[in-house]
Order: C-alpha cells, then structure tokens, then sequence
C-alpha cells in the first residue's frame, strides 16, 4: 500500500524526480572528476575521463523510471490508448455497447435512487439516528398532551406532527397544498433551523399565541409563492380561507418526516382549533390523526426509552380512555406503546411500494445481465475478427496475460462510458418514475440525490459489467495461438469451435429476456383486467365535486339546507342531467363504515371486529339514477324520508348474500350497533352492486341511508355533489358548475374530479409495474434479437467460402437458409426452454404482485415464448437470407 | 567503457544487499557508495552508475532506504542515502539469507 503511494507520489513530482536525478549523476560525476584530478589528471582530461566513464546517463534515468514505475502504470496507459484506439475504429460496435450498458445501467441506478432516497437515507436532521416512531398507526391529541408532559423525563424531548392538506384559494374551488400540524418544539427537537425568519415554538402552540397565526413554509414554497425574497417575513398567506403570517422559512433539503411528501406549510396545533371550530379533534380521545416521534437521550438505547414509556403506560391509557367506547375499552387499556429507530423517517409509501420495487430491481438486475451478455457477445465477435490481429500480437511476444488484459480494458471503458451516461439516464428516468407516484391525493416527492450511495452503487455496477462482458472474450482469447492466424488465411469453415462461448451467450440471453418477456406479459394482463373489472356504476358521464362545507362559519345545524341549495344550483347548469349528493364518494379509498350488524332478531356481535366492517354511505333521492347503479327491487329514497320519519335503508346484493336475506329483502330490519344502544332501519330498496373501495377489492356489502334522516348536528364537514352530464359536455358542465356553486355561496370551497382519476390513483402501483416490466421486457426483447443478429451474422461471413461452394455445387437457396438456422434454432430451442423453467420458479415472486392472473397462467407463457421465438427467428432469417442471396462465383473469387 | 562490473555476475539480489551493508555505517552518497565496496573489496567490486541507481531507487521504493540533499567532504552538492528501519530489518534477513544460499552452493560444489 504504502509503495503504491510512493509509486503515485512519484508520478504526481515526475517532472521533479527526473530534475533530482540528473542533478545526482552530474554530482556523480563531479565527485569522480575530483578523485581524478586528485590523481594527477588535468582538470579537463579529468572531466572528459569521468564523463566517458559514466556511460549514458538518460538511459540510467529510463532504467529508473523503470524501477519505480514497474512499467505497470505506463502500460495501463498504453492499454488505455490502444482501447480507445480500437473502439474508435470501430464505432458503431463502441456507441451501440455503451448505449445498451448506458441503458442497463442507468435503469438500475434508476431503481435504486429511488430505494435509496425512500428506505436507505437518513433524515436530514440533526442526529437522525435517536429519533424513534411511536408504532402502530395514529394517536388522539390527548394521549400526546399525556406524553408530552413527559418528554424530558423520558426522553430529549419528543414531538407530534399531523399531515393536512391546505387549502390556498381564497374562495371557489380550492387549491391544495401539503402540510402539517405540528407541535411547538418540532423544529428544536428535530435540529431544524430557520434559513429566514424563526421555526414554530412552544408559544406558537398555546391557546394564546402572541404572534396570532402563524405559519413555516418549506423552501419550496418560499421560492415558489414568494419567488425566494427577503421580505417574505411578516407577509400573508390564506390557508383554509383564513390569513396566516408566515414567521419563517424551513432550510432547503428540508422535508419534514415523512419520506416521499413534501410538507411545504407547517402550522401549530392551535390553528387546527381556529380552522375546525365546533369540530377541532384537539379534545377528542376517539379521533386518531396525529404521529408522535421522541429523541432518545444520548447513550439511551430503543429497548430502555420503551421500557420508559411502558412503566407511564397505565396512566397515559388511565388519562385518555373516557370517552373511548365501553366494547374497546379494554383493549385501549392494555395496547402496548412501541417505539421503533425512524433515523430514516416515516413513510408510508415504503409499505407499499416495498416489495414492488423489490421485484423490479431483480427485473432490471436481470436487464443488465442481457445487456453484459450482449456486449460480451459483441466483444467475443470482435475478438474473433481481431484473430489475426491478436496472434500476431502474439508472435511478436505480447504475453496472453497483457493481451487479456488489453480485452479487459475495452470492456472497462465501455463500461464507464456506459455507467457515465447511465447517470445521466438514471437521473432523468428516476424522476419520471417518481412522478407517476403522484395522484389526485397525495403529491409524492422524493429528492432523488446522487450521493456517495448512487455513486458508489453505480461504479460497481459498471465494474461488475465489466467483469462479466469481459471475462468471455478472455476466455475465447485461450484458443488462439501464437501465429495461427498467419497460417489459416482466413477460409473458416464449419464446426468452427472456437469462441463456441458465443453460442452460450445467446442461450443464456434468450432464456433472461423470456424470464423479463414473461413477467411483463403477466403484469399487463393483470393491469388490464383491473381495468376491465366491473364498477356496478357508469363513470364516463360524472363529475365528482366534494364540497367543504368548514370553510364557512355558518352553524353546523345549517349544513343540510345549505347543501340542499348548492345542488339545485348545480342541477339548474345547462347540460346536467342529473345531480344527487352523497356523503362518501366512491373510490376515493375513503369510507364510512360499521362494525356490528345484526338483521331482524338475530344476535348483535359484542366484539367489534373492523375486518367484519359494513360499508355505509349515504345519499340523497336520485342518486342511484345518477350514478346509473340499477335499483333492482323496492323503491329509492323519497323526500317522505326525512329526521323523525322511520329509518329506512335500501342495501345492494353484496348485502343480500353476505348476509343471506334470501329472495326478499324488502321490509326487513338491519340493526347496527353503537356505543350506547343501536339503530333499527327497514330495508326498502334493493340496487345492483358497485365498487367501493376500489375495484381490486370487488363488489362489497354496502347499506345506504337516506342523506336527509342523518342528525342535523351529525352532519359531516364535507359532502360530494355528483353531477351527471349530457354526452360530450363534461368539461363546459364541470366550468360551469364551478361559477354557479361559486355564485350561490361565495364561501364554500370545493374540488371537481371525475372517475378517472380515482380509478387511476387505485391502480398506481399495478399502472408503474405494468410500465416498468414491459419497458424492461421490449428492451431485453431488442437485446436478445441484437444479440442472436449479431452471432448468426458473424457465422455467415466465416462460413461465406464454404456457403459459397456449396452453391457452386448446387445447393438452393432453400437448403442454405436451411443450414443457417439447423444451428440457430437449437440455440433459441434451448434458450426458450431454459427461459421458461426460469419463469416457472420466478413466478412465486411475481405471484403477490398480480391480480386476477394466474402466476403460472399458461396463455402469457405460451405468448411470450411465441413472442420471444419469433423474434429470434427474425433475427436469424435476415443473416440467412443474405447468405442464401450470395454470388457463388463473387465469393469463391473474393475468398 | 560503460562496462564496468555491471552486476549481472553477482547473484541477483545481491547488489541491494551490498549497498544497505555499504550505508550501514552512516549516510553516503552514490560516489561513496561505489568507492566504498571498491576499497573494502580490494578493488574487485566496481559498480556502474547504470546498476547503482535503478538498484537505489528500488530500496527508496520499498522504503529501506531515505535520501536527502546535503553537501559533501569536498563542497559538492550530493544526494545521502540513509538506512531506515525497515532497511535495517532487511539488512538482516537477507544477510541471513544470503549465508544459507552460499552454504547451500558451496555444499553443492563440494559433493562430488
């Protein structure tokens, strides 16, 4: 090592060290002259006697040189430049490798950007790794009031924080922005500090905060909305309609804790009370909406900060379980609190994007292994016509070792010039992939940074490919003998076994690429039968327009007529032909549900099992017409069915058979139980099924209830106006709906989406799957037809004399092509065989992934043999026909 | 001329481990290097400049030996090697090793 360092020492001061030599031999010299002249010599015979003694001095400095440098690094030099010289020679070998490893590569650095930046870096905080996650879901404000009054005994502190959305707009329809409730010490706990202004404080969270409402935005935004000025402390911004001074801007690479958000505005918990009203959940034990994080004290490890918090467990669960239902409350009590290390934040897209990414990192590790084979391929075929060319190296005494390592360095260039632009790619394509993430709920932001990880990740990917293009034409060079070339003048003739390496390079890559071909032919046809399953509903003509009805101060009590009067508003737009509010949209993930159900006398559940949960939604008259769900029996709401009226429900056959009411549903009793006491409602509808959640999860039992019978005081802060417009006319009905809604009451704020965009955001990660494998399955397609092109056309111009003969002789053209693919079609036999017990086995990952396909369905197997196989026909067929197409008296005369 | 005793006569090996013996003593410079094996072998050994210093810069590189600049007896500027502790050690094994290969040789010859 340290010789090493002296040898690049040297190389670093050449210029210097062969200054010190010179100087040194001339002392030499000078010192002999001296002991001459001291015999007797005149001064210059002396000088002319010494200098003929020392003999050459330049050669003594070469021979030095040679010493320290070993010639090692002069000779990689050389390499270096030979390499560069051969690829240049042949371009369209160098560009069409580095272009293939370009793409391997930069796909992998791709993927693993993303791994990187969603499970592998810390979070840019101070001392990121004592931070722990209180586990398992989300809190009520009063258990955190609990364990905040203990945060300094138990730990450095600790803080909550609760995801938002914000509304921007000051009236009409709304503009959303990302962000955050957080607790007063959130920054100081974290280690953030302000890049202008001041963080959130302690003060900022009281009930009396001396500043009024105030706000922190991310530096996003300050560059966005406020274009990065200096004066933006003090200035407004409206968030729910209310006015908030902004008191200080986040640090850039800031993004709060949770990985792939952006929280672009963060807000003390105080300002959800002035924001909600009657409705804040500050007080509330039942509503669970926050996330807590500590910091660990220094030296304190996971195990002691949860044995901390379970010794205060009893009395934090004591403190907060009024209020909590009777059926839980033992549950409640006994729960354990866990911390879990969140040195890399929280998120929730890891969950769920974990074992998709997983499989597409095996998908594009696959990929690069093609593209290798390919480029070895190539590089095996260039060694091969550089036979000639490398036994005379040989003759002329190149060693086999310094030959193979002259192979070897091409390979290491075409890699590094493949890993250079992969970077390039990398970053371009990693941004794309993170922008698919985004839906009409949640805006995914992931800083995609090429750190010392990506870097480090890349440059061994590219010395990897390097090793496994590389060791084949290494290992070819084996067969070549000193001056071989020289004798055979080039007439190559069948059952030449040489390079045969190349024949197991096209199997192999045959059998990768219908591994990749096959995975993708699955992954499509899960992803278009999700978006073949039924609805029960018909989407094409619908506006959903979700209206917030907390934007108002108005009484809660006046929701209903409200709302009543914004629908008419909208129904009275030209071209709507129908509209109907409903309090759950459908498809939006979100629900309303409940626990315990019994039907007529039958024995009401005591345990409350969510996995055992009833859909609920509820509507006004006409909305099963609007949506086009069919009402199969019975009748729909009336305007008769109002508070004090009976309870009625009409119930879809999810219902009927999930709890088996038989052929006569009509006038039956679903009783739903509640904390205290239950419900009794009268079935009098029947409709068709329609999808609730999403389409994934099928038709599920649903009831609906009558929009008008719910509590004035009960009644939700947001209700969805579904509009059905006439044929063709979506777009002017959706602008127009907005300015009348706008019109009738200025305060109200609202979001129009249609169906699309809610089928779209439940396919997500089926929609990036589906993209990601075919793209990797047409590339490995494209690799494997270069690849197989490449091989069948090298065979042909060795065996053009011998083809060419065999024409003088009287062959067809029929038997040639014959000839060529006799060997080809064993290749791509062996290949798809191969190929397809790979697939067999890989099908168990791919299983979990899939929905409505078999992991093993034999349709997609066949398909992607039949795919793959032709294209490997193809590709020998155009080789083969130029050969059958060759001048038997050309080719015998050109030799 | 030119020809003055190059080493290729001499064991391989051989002329390091007479150059680290040569700088046992105290610092030289490559003159008095060479005139010193000259005089201590009664004028047998004559080292040529051209094996002198490949063979000095080998023993900077492994690091057995340091070279500084000073100024010699008779006012000229010249280049001091100086053993290390490391070429000291290696003085040691490979006088050791040099005895057991004479030996080994001159067991040879003897046989008959």
């Amino acid at each position: 090592m340290s010789a090493l360092l002296r040898r690049l020492m040297y190389l670093l001061g050449r210029s210097r060290h062969d200054a010190d030599l010179r100087d040194e031999i001339e002392a030499h010299r000078a010192h002999r002259q001296d002991a001459l002249e001291r015999d007797g010599l005149p001064s210059d015979a002396a000088a002319w006697a010494s200098q003929r003694a020392m003999g050459n001095v330049t050669l003594a400095v070469e021979d030095v040189r040679d010493a320290w440098v070993s010639g090692a690094v002069d000779q990689l030099w050389q390499d270096i430049r030979i390499a560069v010289r051969g690829l240049r020679k042949n371009p369209v070998f160098a560009l069409v490798a580095i272009a293939t490893l370009a793409l391997g590569i930069g796909a992998n650095t791709a993927l693993f950007s993303i791994f990187n930046g969603l499970i592998l870096r810390p979070l840019p905080v101070r001392d990121p790794g004592r931070l722990a996650l209180l586990l398992n879901g989300s809190w009520s404000y009063p258990i955190w009031t609990e364990i905040k009054a203990r945060e300094n005994d138990l730990f450095d502190g600790a803080f909550a924080w609760a995801n938002e959305r914000f509304d921007l707009s000051r009236g009409g329809q709304s503009t959303f922005v990302d962000g955050a409730h957080v607790s007063g010490r959130f920054f100081e706990v974290l280690g953030v500090p302000a890049v202008r202004g001041r963080m959130l404080t302690p003060a900022d969270d009281a009930d009396s905060a001396p500043d009024g409402l105030v706000a922190v935005i991310s530096h996003r935004f300050w560059r966005e909305h406020f274009a990065g000025g200096d004066d933006v402390i003090g200035r407004q911004v409206t968030l729910q309609r209310r006015a908030f001074t902004v008191v200080g801007v986040m640090p850039p690479g800031f993004f709060g804790v949770d990985v792939g958000r952006m929280t672009d505005v963060m807000l003390p918990f105080a300002a959800e009370a002035l924001m909600r009203g009657q409705e804040s959940r500050l007080a509330s034990v039942g509503s669970s909406w926050l996330n807590m994080m500590v910091r660990l004290k220094p030296g304190q490890s996971l195990e002691q900060a949860n044995a901390a918090l379970r010794g205060v467990q009893p009395q934090i669960r004591a403190a907060t379980v009024s209020g909590v239902a009777a059926a839980r409350a033992a549950r409640y009590l006994t729960r354990p609190l866990t911390l879990a290390s969140a040195t890399t934040g929280r998120s929730s897209l890891r969950t769920q994007f974990e074992t998709p990414l997983f499989a597409m990192v095996v998908a594009v590790g696959l990929l690069l292994l093609v593209a290798c084979t390919n480029i070895a391929s190539l590089l095996v075929a260039r060694a091969l016509a550089r036979r000639r060319e490398l036994s005379v190296r040989m003759a002329l005494g190149g060693s086999r070792g310094r030959l193979a390592r002259l192979l070897f360095t091409e390979s290491l260039i075409v890699a590094m010039a493949g890993a250079a632009l992969g970077l390039v790619f990398a970053s371009w394509s990693g941004a794309l992939l993170v922008r698919q993430l985004t839906t009409w709920e949640s805006n995914v932001s992931l800083d995609l940074v090429l750190d010392w990880r990506v870097l480090g990740f890349t440059a061994a990917l590219a010395c990897a490919s390097a090793i496994v293009a590389g060791v084949a034409p290494v290992l070819g060079l084996k067969s070549v003998a000193a001056g071989e070339a020289l004798k055979d003048a080039g007439r190559g003739l069948a059952g030449d076994r040489r390079f045969a390496v190349r024949g197991t390079l096209a199997v192999a890559q045959i059998a990768m690429s219908l591994i990749l071909v096959t995975a993708a032919g699955l992954f499509l046809r899960s992803f278009a039968s999700l978006n073949q399953l039924p609805l029960g509903f018909v989407p094409e003509p619908l506006l959903v327009a979700e209206l917030d009805l907390q934007s108002s101060d108005t009484p809660i009590e006046q929701r209903g007529p409200r709302v009543e009067r914004l629908r008419d508003a909208a129904a009275a737009v030209p071209g709507v032909r129908s509209a109907s509010l409903s309090r759950v949209s459908l498809l939006t993930g979100g629900g309303w549900g409940a626990n315990r159900i019994a039907i007529d006398d039958g024995p009401m559940p005591v345990e409350d099992r969510s996995d055992q949960r009833l859909w609920l939604n509820a509507t006004t008259p006409g909305w099963f017409e609007t949506m086009g769900t069919p009402l199969v029996n019975g009748r729909d709401f009336t305007d008769g069915d109002h508070v004090g009226a009976p309870l009625v429900a009409i119930v879809n056959q999810a219902f009927v058979r999930r709890y088996r009411l038989g052929r006569q549903p009509i006038g039956r009793t679903v009783r739903i139980g509640l904390s205290n006491g239950e419900r009794r409602y009268e079935i009098v509808g029947l409709v068709g099924d329609s999808v609730y959640t999403s389409p994934r999860d099928g038709m599920m039992a649903t009831m609906y209830v009558p929009l008008a019978q719910i509590e004035p005081r009960a009644f939700g802060e947001t209700v969805v106006l579904t509009i059905n417009a006439a044929r063709g006319q979506r777009a002017a009905v959706e602008r127009d709906v907005a300015a009348a809604l706008a019109r009738t009451e200025p305060t109200v704020a609202f979001t129009v989406r249609t169906f699309d965009q809610f089928i779209d955001a439940t396919v997500t990660q089926e929609r990036l799957i589906t993209m990601l494998s075919s793209f990797f399955g047409g590339l490995a397609l494209l690799l494997a037809g270069i690849g197989l092109y490449g091989i069948v056309a090298q065979a042909v111009r060795t065996r053009q004399g011998e083809i060419g003969l065999r024409m003088a002789l009287g062959a067809q053209p029929a038997g040639i092509v014959r000839l060529v693919f006799r060997r080809v079609g064993v290749l791509i036999v062996v290949g798809l065989a191969l190929g397809l017990a790979g697939s067999l086995s890989a099908a168990q990952f791919v299983g979990p992934l899939l929905s409505q396909v078999e992991a093993r369905d034999p349709a997609t197997f066949a398909g992607a043999a039949g795919v793959l196989g032709a294209a490997g026909v193809l590709a020998a067929w155009l080789p083969a026909r130029r050969a059958a197409r060759l001048d038997p008296a050309t080719v015998l005369r050109e030799g | 001329m030119g020809l003055t005793n190059t080493p290729s006569d001499l064991l391989p090996g051989t002329l390091e481990l007479l150059i680290l013996k040569a700088l046992r003593p105290g610092a030289k410079h490559g003159y008095g290097i060479v005139e010193h094996l000259r005089v201590v072998s009664d004028d047998v050994l004559r080292i040529g400049e051209s094996a002198l210093y490949p063979a000095l810069q080998r023993l900077l590189l492994n690091g057995w030996v340091k070279a500084e600049w000073g100024t010699s007896e008779n006012n000229r500027r010249a280049r001091y090697y100086r053993l290390t502790a490391a070429g000291r050690r290696q003085l040691t094994a490979e006088h050791a090793e040099f005895d057991r290969m004479v030996s080994v040789i001159q067991r040879v010859l003897a046989s008959t």
